[in-house]
């Protein structure tokens, strides 16, 4: 047999010259940042101590105070995710390209882009001042924080509706009310309800920490309790922020599912967030 | 009825959908037009309620200047001109009776079809629309959970509801298997002996163009080939329309 | 039309379902919004009221970030979320892996596993950075470690999902051609996720180098350490400025990683 000789592989420029700079950033990072690795050798017994400390002996006479703080936390994520709903619905509209002109689409894009690079924490602390300590100052830095978000995923799907019945809307001679009633409305309304339910999930995590730097909620109950070492505290907290979540997750999961059932959307794909 | 005068229709500069078409339909006929895909089919049709407009030429439906028209009265035009979909069109997601109504918004103020509030007497209008194609028990299924041809029927429907002097049907079979076709096309057949309405289908498959058509019209290339009735389509006929010799795939029935 | 009058059949009531989700949401919009004593009054006089915040949100300090100290916790809240992302995201490969049937075929140990990941999950940025805080004291390294948990939780979440919807065929065809695990995994497993999973990490990062920033308002390094230094002087013109900034290049970056992003998948 004579030897073959395969087809010459085309060099893969954008493949190689990423790996690239992913390596030169790490090797980077990795000098340049100062960290004291050797505490990483006491790291585990630490956590260890710390994990005994704080879950050793739980006091159930804890429980009812953290879990009034916990549903304050979840408080602030529902009523600002709907204040966040409130703008992005009518602002999604005017992001789509297929209902508004570009040069429109584009400027309700750019402020949606800049809302979503802020956290809500940055947002909390430009609160504070104004609002002071409360839950409303974390309510306010969810609700501005998750416009962007939300507006973002609303336009992807108003811009992927069928054309068919606005044809059909058209032709039976509707005017532009009835044709986004009947031809938009119901084919954006059940996945823009499960993306609101998805972000109060994010929310939820967002309005724990609201607490560390003490606009309202749990966080700061347990941010007060591992400053002053208070351990049982802490550790209750910590255990009821995780439980609070996870049941949270689950309720809204299940009808997020409802919710889509039965229709061909797509699930909401994390990684466009 | 409907009257074409030298209309053409030209989606890019060079590419002619609709070539100098004179054409004249009466009221209460029932026409089928066949033609190979890109024939310009669908075009013709949708010229008649201007979901295409003209580049050039005239168009005059139900003493309308369609190539002529305000927004208002286009709207108002459309109202009269039922339309009946290939991919049947129906809100997925409202009921069947919801689509149907859809037939009368032109005919309600915005705010009742916004709210859904129709009165009394528009329901009955669906009602009876949905009776005639046999559809009525579904009136509160959603759309989704329906067969192709219920969809199809409920498309009808809501041609129905508009109470229109002509409907439009662009390829109302042809996501449909051959039973049901025919079920679809006798449904449509009625309607026009029973209402008088004028009917135009587009149809690609030729046995049911011969079989339903009254009169068929040959289009090619956006050119008028052939005029006449359906009994008169011989295969020479439609080889001519398709510039080809005849395949299994153009009839509905297997033999061919 | 001459036909007799027709009767509709009877309109089917709201289901139950419906119902009561409605009544579930509107109820729980009123008691949530007595807890946190929500008053659109307040909203409205606060904002319209002139304060020192939005003094300094108008005459932003760009300048700050050039300063020594400034620019220093800049970089290194880059470099935390780079390091950050490559530890976390590594790791989390391997919790993916463990998590589905094929990886972890012993049923407990898979679910101790998916467990230990919904946990981690549930704990935000921030609330990691404390705990390591607490844990080994002030510093970056807390903040690392805090990244490191975070972005784990979250590529693990995705790649897992990713995982489980795989096309079971080619590791048959590698099993059937008798190749072992590793060979099974670079062969039939591997291509299959690569594309989506580095994109997973590249996302992992855009959420890094966010929650980098406010590490420090905690302890945890970074530029949230001079944010709160410049917050807690009443700055607010320092504070815009590196706040503005920092944003500036995450929006670049993400920009940037969101056109890798698509041309992987």
């Amino acid at each position: 047999m004579s030897e073959l000789s395969l087809p010459k592989k085309a060099i893969d420029w954008f493949r190689n010259i990423t790996t690239l700079a992913i390596v030169v950033a790490v090797i980077w990072s990795l000098i340049g940042l100062e960290i004291r690795w050797e505490r990483l050798i006491d790291l585990p017994a630490d956590l260890f101590l710390i994990g005994t400390l704080m879950f050793g002996n739980l006091d159930i006479a804890d429980f009812p105070n953290l879990a009034g703080a916990m549903w304050e936390s979840i408080s602030i994520a529902w009523v600002g995710t709907l204040i966040a709903a409130l703008f992005a619905i009518p602002l999604s509209f005017l992001a789509a390209e297929n209902l508004v002109g570009r040069p429109i689409a584009w400027v309700i894009r750019q402020v949606f882009n800049i809302l979503r690079a802020v956290p809500e924490v940055i947002l909390a602390i430009a609160l504070i001042p104004i609002f002071g300590l409360t839950p409303l100052t974390g309510v306010l830095a969810i609700g501005i924080g998750s416009i962007g978000t939300l507006g973002k995923l609303f336009y992807e799907v108003i811009e992927s509706i069928k054309k068919n019945p606005l044809e059909a809307a058209d032709a039976v001679g509707a005017n532009k009310l009835v044709r986004f009633r009947w031809g938009v409305l119901p084919q954006v309304m059940p996945e823009m309800t499960s993306f609101v339910l998805y972000r109060f999930e994010v929310n939820i995590r967002a309005s724990a920490v609201m607490g560390l730097i003490g606009a309202g909620g749990i966080g700061n109950d347990v941010a007060l309790a591992l400053r002053f070492k208070d351990w049982e505290v802490a550790g209750m907290g910590l255990l009821i922020v995780i439980l609070g979540t996870i049941l949270v997750d689950a309720i809204s999961g299940a009808a997020r599912k409802r919710i889509i059932k039965g229709t061909q959307a797509k699930p909401i794909e994390l990684a466009e967030v | 009825m409907i009257s074409f005068k030298n209309a053409t229709v030209e989606y890019q500069p060079g590419v002619k959908a609709m070539d100098n078409l004179n054409l004249e339909i009466k009221e209460g006929e029932f026409v089928v037009v066949v033609g190979l895909s890109g024939a310009g089919k669908s075009t013709l049709i949708r010229t008649i309620n201007n979901l295409v407009p003209l580049t050039s030429g005239e168009l005059y439906v139900d003493g309308e200047a369609v190539h002529d028209l305000s927004r208002k009265k286009m709207r108002a035009l459309r109202s009269r001109i039922g339309m009946i979909f290939q991919g049947f069109n129906l809100v997925d997601r409202a009921t069947v009776l919801q689509n149907v109504l859809m037939g009368r918004v032109f005919k309600l103020p915005t705010w009742r079809t916004v709210f859904g509030a129709y009165p009394k007497k528009d329901q009955q209008v669906a009602a009876q629309a949905l009776n005639r194609v046999g559809m009525l028990d579904r009136a509160y299924s959603r759309a989704t959970d329906l067969s192709g041809g219920q969809r199809q029927r409920v498309g009808i429907a809501r041609a129905l509801a508009q109470e229109p002097k002509v409907i439009l049907a662009d390829e109302p079979v042809a996501s449909l298997d051959p039973p049901t076709s025919h079920a679809v096309m006798q449904h449509l057949q009625k309607i026009n002996q029973d209402l008088g309405i004028t009917t135009i289908v587009n149809l690609h498959f030729l046995d049911l163009a011969t079989a339903y058509g009254e009169r068929v019209i040959g289009l090619r290339e956006g050119k008028l080939v052939f005029d006449g009735p359906g009994s008169e389509c011989t295969e020479e006929v439609f080889e001519g329309i398709y510039g080809r010799s005849l395949t299994a795939e153009d009839t509905l029935s297997e033999e061919a | 039309m001459t036909a007799s009058k027709v009767e509709l059949p009877k309109k089917p009531g709201i289901p139950g379902a419906i119902i009561f989700s409605l009544v579930f949401a509107f109820v729980l919009t009123v008691v949530t919004m007595i807890t946190v004593e929500f008053s659109l009054t307040e909203i409205l006089t606060n904002f319209g009221r002139r304060n020192l915040v939005a003094d300094g949100l108008f005459n932003p300090d760009f300048g700050q970030i050039l300063s020594e100290r400034s620019l220093s916790a800049f970089i290194e809240t880059l470099q935390l979320a780079v390091l950050g992302t490559v530890l976390g995201g590594g790791m989390s490969m391997f919790m993916a892996y463990w998590a589905t049937e094929f990886g972890n075929p012993i049923r407990w140990l898979r679910a101790i596993v998916r467990t230990f990941n919904n946990v981690v999950r549930s704990i935000p940025d921030l609330l990691w950075a404390l705990l390591f805080v607490t844990a080994v004291g002030i510093g970056i390294l807390p903040g690392l470690l805090a990244l490191f948990f975070f972005s784990m939780a979250v590529v693990t979440k995705l790649t897992s999902d990713t995982l489980d919807g795989i096309d079971m065929g080619p590791i048959e065809a590698a099993k059937a051609s008798g190749s072992g695990l590793i060979s099974m995994l670079r062969t039939a497993v591997i291509p299959q996720i690569l594309p989506s999973y580095t994109s997973f990490v590249l996302y992992g990062f855009e959420l890094n180098l966010r929650a980098s920033a406010v590490l420090g308002l905690v302890g945890a390094g970074g530029i949230g350490s001079r944010i709160e230094f410049f917050r807690s002087r009443g700055d607010w013109s320092e504070v815009w400025g590196l706040v503005l900034m920092f944003f500036l290049v995450v929006f670049l970056v993400e920009r940037f990683s969101v056109t890798i992003r698509r041309r992987l998948v």
